[in-house]
């Protein structure tokens, strides 16, 4: 009975995890989506990191992970 | 994580920052010297004279072109990264607290501290991101803060807002252009004594006396997340590439009654973004975490302590096994969850 319990319980938490993340992805996608939608108006590019790559010669470094 | 400590600075530490392409990390301190340093080894590149009084704060445009500092000789001063030239010095009745420059490097901000006759304020100037020109003597705007005396303050995306901490917890959305009070929204209950954006500035983190960290929508000022800790904090960083923040802060060993192996509680700490569980901890500092910062390429993170010292760290492999989305019930650790 304790693990059945222990079970709902972990349950539980994977479900609010699951929900806290689908949120979260779900506001950023927006915020994104706006963000680009107001620089586009502005006439810049889409991304920020763009416009530092065009200043800096070549590629911004890569993350070796 | 392989620590490097660096030894440059003879007192508390202030602020540290790392340029957009983190390599180059700079740090400021109560001993009046700013320096730069090579992230990879913690190499010192050089440092930068001429402060009078305790350094509060730094920050360096996106192009690694500009360095500005604020400090208790109630200057801000722009330099030259390169030469380490100063190339410009504004005066104010009072200390500044807090530079930052906008996304663009054309706008810096400044807050200047609050004293008899004196309200604290915002100070915005317009910027010329060339070590040749010649800068603007007077600022383009000034807010001045009626209620509570800003402490931090930071442009959001495109410049479109100034975003500012109080002293009273509360957190102002002010028009970068023309400095109107857009919403004024208490968020902590004590002192705020950070604001860090997240690389596309649409949010931030504050950190908070009120031991706690939260994550605030920059748009509308909407509370998005919020950080329990155990202890007061400094500073509140926010890690590009994995969901994660990184906590520091710690009570000085005169306002700590107990004695405990836990005494002071100086350790960065590690949340999970999303969920606003903490992850881990890491030890290393004799005093509270002044201030931390997260490298803006995700390799690795700073800290600087009350206790002088700065430590670098770069994440190992078992940081970046920790994958995004992990949704497995339990207390996850650093480094403990590995890929198959």
């Amino acid at each position: 009975e304790d693990r059945i319990a222990d079970d709902k319980e972990k349950g539980a938490v994977v479900d609010h995890r699951r929900r806290l993340l689908s949120e979260w992805l779900a506001w950023r996608e927006q915020e994104i989506e706006e963000l680009q939608a107001e620089r586009l108006d502005l006439g810049l590019p889409a991304d920020y990191e763009e416009v530092l790559a065009a200043s800096q010669d070549g590629e911004p470094e890569k993350v070796v992970e | 994580m392989r620590p490097i400590l660096l030894q440059g600075h003879e007192r508390a530490l202030t602020q540290i920052k790392y340029s957009r392409d983190g390599d180059l990390i700079f740090s400021t301190a109560k001993d009046q010297v700013i320096c730069a340093w090579f992230s990879a080894n913690g190499e010192r590149l050089g440092t930068y004279h001429g402060h009078q009084g305790a350094i509060w704060t730094s920050d360096v445009d996106s192009t690694t072109t500009l360095l500005a500092s604020g400090a208790a000789d109630n200057t801000i001063r722009l330099w030259d990264i390169r030469t380490g030239k100063c190339l410009k010095v504004w005066d104010f009745p009072t200390a500044i607290k807090r530079v930052e420059f906008s996304e663009d490097g054309t706008k810096l901000l400044g807050v200047t501290e609050k004293r008899m006759g004196h309200l604290g304020t915002i100070v915005v100037f317009n910027i010329k991101v060339d070590v040749n020109a010649e800068q603007d003597n007077e600022p383009v705007l000034t807010i001045t803060c009626e209620e509570s005396k800003a402490t931090v303050a930071g442009f959001s995306f495109l410049n479109t807002f100034i975003i500012a901490g109080h002293e009273d917890g509360s957190v102002s959305q002010y028009d970068a252009e023309t400095g109107e009070q857009y919403i004024h929204e208490p968020i902590h209950e004590g002192h705020i004594m950070d604001l860090q954006w997240a690389s596309d500035r649409t949010y931030l983190i504050t950190a908070s006396k009120d031991k706690t960290s939260k994550i605030i929508s920059a748009r509308d000022l909407s509370l998005l997340k919020t950080y329990v800790a155990d202890t007061p904090l400094n500073s509140a960083a926010i890690t590009p590439k994995k969901d994660f923040v990184i906590l520091g802060g710690g009570q000085a060993a005169m306002d700590v009654t107990t004695t405990s192996s836990r005494q002071g509680k100086f350790e960065a700490r590690f949340y999970h973004k999303i969920f606003e569980d903490e992850i881990g901890r890491v030890k290393g500092h004799f005093g509270p975490l002044n201030t931390v910062a997260a490298d803006p390429q995700g390799r690795g993170y700073a800290s600087g302590g009350e206790d002088g010292y700065v430590r670098i760290h770069h994440f190992d492999k078992s940081y970046f096994d920790f994958f995004r989305g992990h949704v497995s019930a339990g207390n996850g650790r650093v480094g403990k969850h590995r890929k198959h």
